[in-house]
Parts: C-alpha cells; sequence; structure tokens
C-alpha cells in the first residue's frame, strides 16, 4: 500500500483511527526508537502540553498571554528544586510544578486580564521577564546562568517517560475537547467573539477567562517540570522569550483551538532542527517564514487543513432528523419588580446622548421606545443593561440598583436584551448560538438537551427551520431573530430589544409582534426600541419618545403617535415651520 | 437621464442579502435629490457605496465626464466628489482648523484662505478653530463634517443625515445652507429621514424602501403629511 | 560630577529609545496594531552600520559614521517596507491580534537571519563622533553620547514638526483616526501606511547604528529594544506621540538611575514591576487623554 493512500484512509475514516495509529507509532517508538529518538519525542510531548495549554488562553479565551513561555520555566524550576531538595516528594512534583504555575498565573490574572489586548500581552510579557530576572539572579536558589543539574524524573527516562508524557497529554487533550464538545464550546466561542452578548446571557467572561487562564498556566507548568525530568538540567534559557515565541509559532502552525493542533505544532516545532538538518542552523528562520505564512494563509493552522482533507474526502452525514424541539424545563426569574430611571444622563465627548432621562416600566408591562436616528435609543439600552455606565441619575429594577453594576450582574437579575448589530458567534449554527442562553442554569444541561429546546424557541419564532444553519449565512432580519430566541431561552423577566423589527419583511415583522405579545401575556416585561410605530403598536401599549437624548412623549401609543412634539422629532413636521 | 451625478443599476449586498437594489438615480448640477427611507431601507449604503467605501455592483457611476465605477474612494473625491457621512466622523484629535483643512490638495497659502472662508461661513466653528472636534457639541460637529466636505469644492456633494441628533432650530440652519451650497451649482444628494424638512430644500425626492425605490419625483409633489408617504417612512 | 555625566548618559540613551518608541507609535497609529519585530530592526540597523563599515573598510573607503547614518536609514526603510509588506498588507482586514503574531514571527525571522549570516558574537559599530571625552567645565562627556543626543533629538524634532505642522502629518493623524473617512476625503491613506513603516524603520535602524557604538551589536538584542518601545508607548498613552517620546526619556533615566544606585538587574526588575503597577493604576497611562468614544 502506498503510504499517500494509508494517508487517505487515516484521514478518512475520524479520529478513532488516528488515535490508533498515535497509538501504534508511540509503541512502536518506546520498544524500537533509539534513546535520542525517544528523547526528541518526549520532549515534543511536553512541547505539546504546553501547547495545549496555550490554547485554551490564547485560542479559546482569546488572551494574547506572553507569559505561557514564563510560566513553562517556573514549572520547570519548581520540579527541578523539589526533585534537588525534597527528595522524598517525588511523586509530587509534577502537580506541586503544575500548581505553582496556577498560583502565579492567578494572582496575574486577577490583576492584568481586565486590560485591553495590547496591555494585556505587555503585562504578560512584564510578568515573564521577571520570571526570567529571577532565574538568572537568585543565584542561591536557582543557580543564577549555571542553572541546576541532577534533577531525577518521576520515572525512569526513556519509553517510561516517553508514555507518561503522552498519556498526560492524552489525558489532558482529551479532557479539554470533552468540555468543548459539550455546552462550554459554543460558550467559550460567544464569550470570545461577542462578550458584550455573553454577559447579556449572565455569562462572567471575565471570570472565564481567568479560568482558562488559569488551566493554561497549570499546563504550562506541567509541560515545564517534564521537561527539566526528561533534560536534568535547567537553566534560565527554559524561562526566556524563545519559549514563548516558539510555543506560540507552534500554535499558530499547529492550530489554536484544535487539540490535534497542538500535538502536530509541537512534533514540527521540536524536530525541525532534525528534519530540517540540511538547512543547517537556518532551520529556524525557515520555521519562522511557515509560521508567517500559516497567519496569512491558513490562520487556523494545520489542524484545519487536516479537517478539510478529511471532510473533502468522506463528507459528514448530516443527521436525517433534527432533535425534536424541547419545551423549557425551567421556571422564570423571580419577578424582580418595576424598572425605574431616575434623571438618567450619558455624555460621549460634547455629544450629550441621554439627558435626563425619567420613565418607569411596570412588571408584565409593554413599552416601545421610538426617537429619530441619533436620540439616544441605543445608548438607553446600553445603559439599563450596564454595557455602558451612566454620568448621572439612578436605574432601578425592583428593589435593585442597575447603575454601576456589571452588565452579567444585570443580567442574573432577569434581564435579556439583544442587539442592534446581533452578536452571533458566524460559524455557530442558530441552535447552538441560542443554546448557549442555558449556561447559568443549574443543573447546567448537556449540549443536545440545551438545543433542544433552542430549536423550541427558534419555533416559536417561526425561525425553526434555521436551527441548523450558520448564523452567518442568515439574512441580518434572520439573525436579529435568533437573538431574539436566545434572549427568550435566558427566561428574562425584562426583556430589552434593541430594532429587533429592522431588516424583516412586513408580513415577519408582524408575526414577530405576535410572538412578542404572547410573550408579554406569560408576564415578561419589554422594553422595544424600533423604528416602525405600526409594529410597536402591535406589540406594545405604550410609547416613549426620544429626542436628542430627551424624553419628549411618554403615554399610550395613539396619543404619542399624535402628538406634535413627536411628530416634529420624528417627521420633521413642524406646524409653526410650516405655517412660515 | 441627465446629471453631474449619475448612477444606474447600482447594487449593495451583505453576505447574500441585498442591501441596494438596482438603484438609478441622477444629481443635476444645483439640485439637491433627497433620498427619503426609514432605518435600514438602505439609504447610507446607497451612499458608501457611491463614495466607494461598500463594494458594489453597478452598471453606470459617473460623475460629469468621469468615469466613477471601479476607482478607489481616493479617486472618486479627486473627481469632486465630497461625503458628509452618518454619524459625521469627524477626525476626533485633530483640531476643528486641522479638520477642514486635511483634506484639501493647495499650497498652504491657497489652504489657508480656504479654511478662513470656511470659518466664516461657519461662525460657530470660527470661534473654536484651535480646539480638539472631539470636544464640540453635535451640531458643531455637523457644521465642521460640512466645512470639512466643501471646503474640497466639491461637484457633487453627498450628505447621511446631516439632522441626526440636532436641535430643529440647528437642523433649519443646516438645511438653509445646503440650499445656498446647491444654488452655488454643486449637485446635492441628501439622505434623510427627516422628510418634511428635507423636502422643504429639495428639488427632487426619490423614496427607498427595502433597497430599491419605491416612488421618485418633484420634491413639490410630495406632501410629507402624505399618509402614504409616512407610512413608508415609518415603516 | 558624577551626576551630570549620569544625567548625559541617560539622555543619550533617552533619545535613542525615542527613535525607536516613535517609530513603534507612528507604526501603531498607522496600522492599528502592534509591531513586535520593531526591536529587531533596532537590531538589524546595528548590523547595517558594522556591515556596512566593514565593507567599505574592506574596499578601502574609511566613510566617518555621520556619512553611514543616511546609508544605514535607507536600508532599515527597506526593511520597515518588507514588514508592511509581509506582516501588514496581507492581513490589514483582520484582527490587529493576527498583525501581532505574523510579527512576532518576522522578529523570530531576522534574529535567526542575523545568527546565521551576522554571527551570534557582539560587535562595534563605528563611533558617530570619534576622539577623546571633552572636557566641559572641568567635566569629562564622552563624544559619542552628546553625538548622539543630537542627531537623535534632531530626528525626532524634525518628525514631530512633521506630524504636526505640515499637511502630510495631518493626514497620517487623520488616517490614524479613521482611515476610510480619510480615504473618502481624497487622502492616499495605504501609502502613508505603508510610509509609517517605512519612516518607522528607518527610525529604528538610526537607533540601532547610534547605539551600536556604546552597547555592541549582537543578534539577540531585539526584544530588549521593542519591549522599552512598548512600555513607552503603553505609559505614554497609546498611540500619543508626545506621550512615548516622554515615556522613552522616562524608561532611560528610570534605568540609568536605577542602575547607578543597585544595580542593573534590579533596574530591569523595577521598570517591569512599575510597569505593571502603572497599567494597574492607570490603564490608559500615564499621559493618555481618553478621547470621547463615540464623538
Amino acid at each position: 500500500m502506498k503510504p499517500g493512500s494509508t494517508l487517505r484512509i487515516l484521514l478518512a475514516q475520524g479520529p478513532a483511527p488516528a488515535l490508533a495509529a498515535a497509538g501504534a507509532a508511540l509503541a512502536w517508538l518506546a520498544l524500537a526508537g533509539d534513546s535520542y529518538t525517544i528523547r526528541l519525542a518526549t520532549l515534543a510531548g511536553a512541547q505539546a502540553l504546553l501547547v495545549l495549554g496555550y490554547q485554551l488562553v490564547f485560542g479559546h479565551a482569546g488572551a494574547l498571554s506572553l507569559a505561557q513561555g514564563g510560566l513553562f520555566g517556573l514549572g520547570a524550576y519548581v520540579a527541578a528544586l523539589l526533585s534537588l531538595h525534597v527528595p522524598w516528594a517525588m511523586a509530587l512534583t509534577l502537580p506541586a510544578a503544575a500548581l505553582a504555575a496556577m498560583l502565579v498565573a492567578a494572582m496575574v490574572g486577577v490583576a492584568v486580564l481586565r486590560l485591553q489586548t495590547h496591555y494585556f500581552a505587555l503585562a504578560t510579557l512584564a510578568v515573564a521577564q521577571l520570571i526570567h530576572l529571577a532565574a538568572v539572579n537568585l543565584e542561591t536558589l536557582t543557580g543564577g546562568a549555571n542553572g541546576l543539574a541532577g534533577i531525577l524524573p518521576v520515572v525512569p527516562r526513556g519509553w517510561p517517560m516517553l508514555l507518561l508524557v503522552w498519556g498526560l497529554f492524552g489525558a489532558a487533550g482529551w479532557m479539554v475537547a470533552r468540555v468543548l464538545a459539550g455546552l462550554a464550546g459554543p460558550v467559550l466561542d460567544l464569550a470570545r467573539e461577542h462578550p458584550q452578548a455573553a454577559q447579556s446571557l449572565g455569562i462572567d467572561v471575565a471570570a472565564l477567562r481567568f479560568s482558562a487562564f488559569v488551566a493554561g498556566a497549570g499546563l504550562a507548568g506541567l509541560a515545564g517540570a517534564l521537561h527539566a525530568q526528561v533534560v536534568g538540567v535547567v537553566s534560565p534559557d527554559v524561562a526566556d522569550m524563545p519559549v514563548m515565541i516558539g510555543c506560540l509559532i507552534a500554535t499558530v502552525i499547529g492550530g489554536r483551538r484544535a487539540v490535534l493542533g497542538a500535538a502536530l505544532g509541537a512534533i514540527l516545532l521540536t524536530h525541525a532542527p532534525e528534519w530540517f538538518r540540511f538547512l543547517e542552523n537556518r532551520h529556524l528562520i525557515a520555521f519562522g517564514l511557515l509560521a508567517l505564512a500559516m497567519v496569512i494563509v491558513a490562520p487556523d493552522g494545520l489542524a484545519a487543513l487536516v479537517t478539510d482533507a478529511r471532510r473533502r474526502l468522506r463528507p459528514p452525514v448530516t443527521p436525517t432528523s433534527a432533535p425534536a424541539p424541547q419545551p423549557p424545563t425551567v421556571a422564570r426569574a423571580a419577578a424582580p419588580g418595576t424598572l425605574r430611571l431616575e434623571s438618567v444622563g450619558k455624555s460621549f465627548g460634547g455629544v450629550r446622548a441621554l439627558d435626563g432621562v425619567s420613565f418607569e416600566v411596570a412588571p408584565a408591562e409593554a413599552v416601545g421606545v421610538i426617537g429619530p436616528n441619533g436620540s439616544g435609543k441605543t445608548t438607553l439600552v446600553n445603559v439599563v443593561t450596564g454595557i455602558i455606565a451612566a454620568d448621572a441619575g439612578r436605574i432601578s429594577l425592583g428593589s435593585e440598583t442597575l447603575r454601576d453594576r456589571a452588565a452579567y450582574a444585570i443580567a442574573r437579575l432577569g434581564v435579556s436584551r439583544t442587539f442592534q448589530q446581533a452578536q452571533l458567534v458566524a460559524a455557530a449554527p442558530a441552535e447552538d448560538a441560542v443554546a448557549a442562553a442555558a449556561w447559568r442554569r443549574s443543573p447546567r444541561p448537556s449540549l443536545p438537551a440545551a438545543r433542544a429546546e433552542a430549536s423550541h424557541w427558534l419555533a416559536r419564532l417561526d425561525a425553526g427551520s434555521d436551527a441548523a444553519r450558520p448564523c452567518g449565512a442568515l439574512p441580518a432580519g434572520r439573525r436579529r431573530l435568533v437573538e431574539v430566541a436566545r434572549a427568550l431561552m435566558a427566561r428574562p423577566h425584562l426583556l430589552v430589544l434593541d430594532e429587533p423589527g429592522a431588516g424583516l419583511s412586513r408580513s415577519e415583522r408582524a408575526a414577530l409582534a405576535r410572538h412578542l405579545r404572547a410573550v408579554c401575556a406569560e408576564g415578561t416585561t419589554l422594553l422595544i426600541i424600533d423604528h416602525d410605530i405600526d409594529f410597536l403598536a402591535a406589540c406594545t401599549n405604550r410609547l416613549i419618545c426620544l429626542d436628542r437624548g430627551q424624553v419628549v412623549a411618554d403615554g399610550p401609543v395613539e396619543a404619542v403617535r399624535r402628538d406634535p412634539r413627536v411628530r416634529l422629532a420624528w417627521f420633521g413636521i413642524d406646524h409653526e415651520e410650516g405655517a412660515a | 437621464m441627465t446629471g453631474v451625478l449619475r448612477i444606474e443599476g447600482l447594487s449593495v449586498s451583505y453576505g447574500g442579502a441585498l442591501a441596494v437594489d438596482n438603484v438609478a438615480l441622477a444629481v443635476p448640477a444645483g439640485r439637491i435629490v433627497a433620498l427619503l427611507g426609514a432605518n435600514g431601507a438602505g439609504k447610507s449604503s446607497l451612499l458608501q457605496a457611491v463614495v466607494g467605501l461598500v463594494p458594489s455592483t453597478v452598471r453606470q457611476l459617473s460623475l460629469g465626464d468621469t468615469d466613477l465605477a471601479g476607482l478607489s474612494p481616493e479617486r472618486r473625491a479627486d473627481a469632486g466628489l465630497s461625503y458628509v457621512p452618518e454619524g459625521r466622523r469627524v477626525f476626533p484629535g485633530l483640531t476643528v482648523r486641522e479638520n477642514i483643512e486635511v483634506g484639501m490638495d493647495a499650497g498652504a497659502a491657497e489652504r489657508g484662505a480656504r479654511v478662513a472662508g470656511m470659518l466664516a461661513l461657519f461662525p460657530d466653528l470660527a470661534d473654536k478653530a484651535s480646539e480638539r472636534a472631539w470636544r464640540l457639541s453635535g451640531g458643531q460637529q455637523q457644521m465642521l463634517a460640512i466645512a470639512r466636505a466643501l471646503v474640497r469644492r466639491p461637484r457633487a456633494l453627498l450628505l447621511d443625515e446631516p439632522s441626526l441628533g440636532l436641535a430643529p432650530r440647528v437642523a433649519q440652519d443646516v438645511f438653509h445652507r445646503l440650499r445656498a451650497i446647491a444654488d452655488d451649482g454643486v449637485a446635492v444628494l441628501l439622505a434623510e429621514q427627516n422628510a418634511a424638512r428635507a423636502l422643504a430644500i429639495a428639488d427632487e425626492a426619490v423614496v427607498l424602501a427595502h433597497g430599491s425605490i419605491l416612488l421618485s419625483g418633484a420634491a413639490a409633489r410630495l406632501s410629507p403629511d402624505d399618509p402614504v408617504l409616512t407610512g413608508l417612512l415609518a415603516g | 560630577m558624577v551626576t551630570a555625566q549620569l544625567l548625559v548618559n541617560a539622555l543619550a540613551l533617552g533619545a535613542a529609545y525615542a527613535l525607536v518608541a516613535l517609530g513603534f507609535v507612528l507604526v501603531l497609529n498607522a496600522a492599528g496594531a502592534v509591531n513586535f519585530a520593531q526591536g529587531d530592526m533596532v537590531m538589524l540597523g546595528g548590523v547595517a552600520a558594522v556591515t556596512l563599515s566593514g565593507l567599505l573598510t574592506l574596499a578601502g573607503v574609511r566613510l566617518p559614521g555621520v556619512v553611514l547614518l543616511p546609508l544605514v536609514v535607507v536600508v532599515s526603510g527597506l526593511v520597515g517596507l518588507l514588514v508592511a509588506a509581509l506582516g501588514f498588507w496581507p492581513l490589514r482586514d483582520r484582527p490587529p491580534a493576527a498583525m501581532f503574531v505574523a510579527t512576532i514571527a518576522l522578529a523570530a525571522v531576522f534574529e535567526q537571519s542575523a545568527m546565521a549570516f551576522f554571527g551570534p558574537e557582539p560587535r562595534t559599530a563605528p563611533a558617530l563622533w570619534e576622539g577623546a571625552a571633552l572636557m566641559i567645565g572641568g567635566v569629562a562627556f564622552g563624544r559619542q553620547p552628546l553625538a548622539l543626543i543630537l542627531v537623535a533629538g534632531l530626528c525626532v524634532a524634525g518628525v514631530y514638526l512633521l506630524l504636526e505642522r505640515t499637511q502630510t502629518g495631518r493626514r497620517f493623524r487623520a488616517v490614524a483616526q479613521d482611515r476610510d473617512m480619510a480615504r473618502a476625503l481624497g487622502i492616499r491613506a495605504a501609502r502613508l501606511v505603508v510610509g509609517a513603516f517605512a519612516l518607522g524603520g528607518g527610525l529604528a535602524g538610526l537607533a540601532g547604528a547610534l547605539l551600536g557604538h556604546q552597547f555592541f551589536v549582537h543578534a539577540g538584542q531585539g526584544p530588549a529594544y521593542m519591549v522599552k518601545a512598548y512600555i513607552a508607548a503603553a505609559i505614554g498613552g497609546w498611540g500619543s506621540v508626545p506621550g512615548a517620546l516622554l515615556g522613552a526619556l522616562l524608561i532611560a533615566l528610570f534605568e540609568t538611575l536605577v542602575s547607578a544606585a543597585l544595580s542593573a538587574v534590579w533596574a530591569q526588575a523595577l521598570l517591569y514591576l512599575t510597569l505593571l503597577i502603572i497599567l494597574l493604576w492607570r490603564p490608559q497611562g500615564l499621559f493618555g487623554e481618553a478621547i470621547g468614544q463615540r464623538a
């Protein structure tokens, strides 16, 4: 059989044969490999654990951390020191190294994870540099530039170590893959790509990022400890920049999210000097250029290329029947009471977006907000839901103060919302986008159960046929419906909708208005922003008109419609002017 | 069809959905064409496509004798197109004077003279000439965006919702100026949600709904009180 | 007078850092993303200075450092264009993290290329102004630091005037703030962005050649310079040119004084700790002016 066709079969048959092949390769290496080959493959396994951890931080949480290399070094030094000074606790070296890295990451993460991309990268770089400086200069502890020698491994070097390292990678990779295959997968994607939408579902995005950062650090510490045990010596090089750069490049080449990518990137990085020996000392140049090319042409890395090839050879079987829609099994949050705004103000530079806005919305009331473009409607939604902080005034829901509360905390009080530009992960099917709303439930449902309920909400909005389609392929109006379904699945007490009808046809809008009426009749309070007064008349009883950040009218729909100030703001029909 | 700015068969699509569908219109020199329609009707997309900031397909797009189709936004601007975007988009960190000056291709002396001309035309801005633009009020920023477009002496001026967020008196002031600008021979295409105000100064009007032209004609024939029109604009 | 000499040294180092930080911020504003290769462009400037002077000496030509500098700037400007072509242009419609990662890869390529073709051992770039120390008021001042302050100061002032006082500079700032709107006003945005990379490269190369006499040139020195520029930009307020220049001077002053009082290691450690404290205390930087999010 030609190697090409073996590859084709491996690609076509899904993960099981691939895993079997990897196991066979490992067994063959362990039995027949020479010590140099085994050592290199073992180091590749440690590198794969490092990259797997970095995938959590960079790929899944979207945090461009430059501390991963430093944490690897930290793990290596902790393992070395334990093995040299506390030899009776050998068994504990690996967990201790992982814990040490997690502890440092937790301390750092609490402080720096709220920084924006470029500041976060710099702060983590500073932390890594401090670890490296400590390794070089705390000579009595670390041996300075000479490092520490005579580190003992937990299992003998050679094939036992090889199997331990790759076994740990297999276990960690299996756990990561399992978690991501559940509800956490769509939730992490949403939190990374649309953090505001995730917050609107009560998801504490910062806590999620923190968990990913700390878990990634644990794998880095473990990888560093294994590296130290394989090599037998540590020097400050294990905490230096090139480790971080190598980890980043391996992640980019292998793929930033797939477990397979971590293994591929790490094997390539570790074996490059061997395989590209003909390039002499220039293999790292080639490797850097390869990484650059991958960033440009294949941003999802080798793993995605493998997956694509597999899909082309054996198209996935489309399920013949979608799971039957399941009605929700949980009750709505307890009614927290009246939404009350008192003299709320918000300015952007010299522009006053909200200027002394006051109104109340009673439980189970449906209120529409109208006003010309730029009158402050979206700012109003953002201020109520905590996406931006008001400059002045009071906002409360029942006895709870909303102003200055985090967006996710407001959402947990039973407030859901949609966005003017639907915030959906383009690649996610609509049912997954909606299913993410179940994340905060206790007990947390499985992904299939959440999907079944998501289908129910989509079907309720006449969007059931979109359930399996990726959100990015839906027209703008349909995307809005997916968002409404997601907000409904969060079982809110107060539902705030920002132009839910825009982009829908007249008949679709009429249907949506009917559905919203029904939602309101079930006891949900509605605050709906839209331009279409007929749509609002069909689903609300009361209108508030904003103009230049102020409430110019508030009352029953027909009264507001006829109000001269509204006609002036809305249609520019000014009777004094008309007479002139 | 005649006109300085000629558009034929223009379509814009975002991810498969048509935002502008096969639109044709012409704006003669010295005339104001009001582009009316509700939010989401496709007004902004149409204007951005003409300016070249969103990709579009078009059968004909020309300004005078210059074919604009396929040109970059920079070259379209050089051909005599000026744009006042929705939300004003003044350069926040540049001063008022710098905002006006930055788009001109002329010697320093000529630039200075033309900036002074604009500041004379917009006295509100003259008081704030050295302020950073982000500190201005919404109305002042709108004036600045218009001054910045006008100082380039365009043959055609495209405005996207210039009355947005302005007090009625300020909006009225802006619209009176637009009439004066058109009377100087500039072709003005004015996208507006505020139908009455736009119709009061426009020569012709085009009503856009769901990306295509629903009706068009002389502005005088369309009454802002017309229930058909208000119904359309609201939905 | 030890303090006067110390201050001159700090100022010289600060002037060189300012050149690097200026290039870093120019590219940051133009491309909206961090150029992680900025430090390795400094290193390549030093390599170019050493190599060019070596080649010219071989050819029997002995040029003073002052004549060599423009050549180095041109070579480094070309390196800047290379970074624009590989690290920015193909990724211009992607999130800023893509350029960040691409320039990290480019930085690795630059470093490894220098390692392979130039060698790992440190070398010295030719002096700008040779000769014995100058005696001013009874205090001895090295000629190189003084020349460095002069050349770097002139270049920084020149670029600053270009940005603040000329139409090109105004256009550059407009492009940095709203690229599409600038294009709609007829401003050639792509040209200005690529120009910023070339200018940033030239400034980095100049810094490399100037520092290469006092501090040696070696292949692995790039990241340290990049970090300094990055810190200067962060504490100066993201994207602010005067902030970054001031930040660069402060870093140099801090390093020089702490090194003199404690040690070079403490200088580095305290610099990173101070940076972390500043980032947590004022995430907008020390001199950042919060421009309204929505005009």
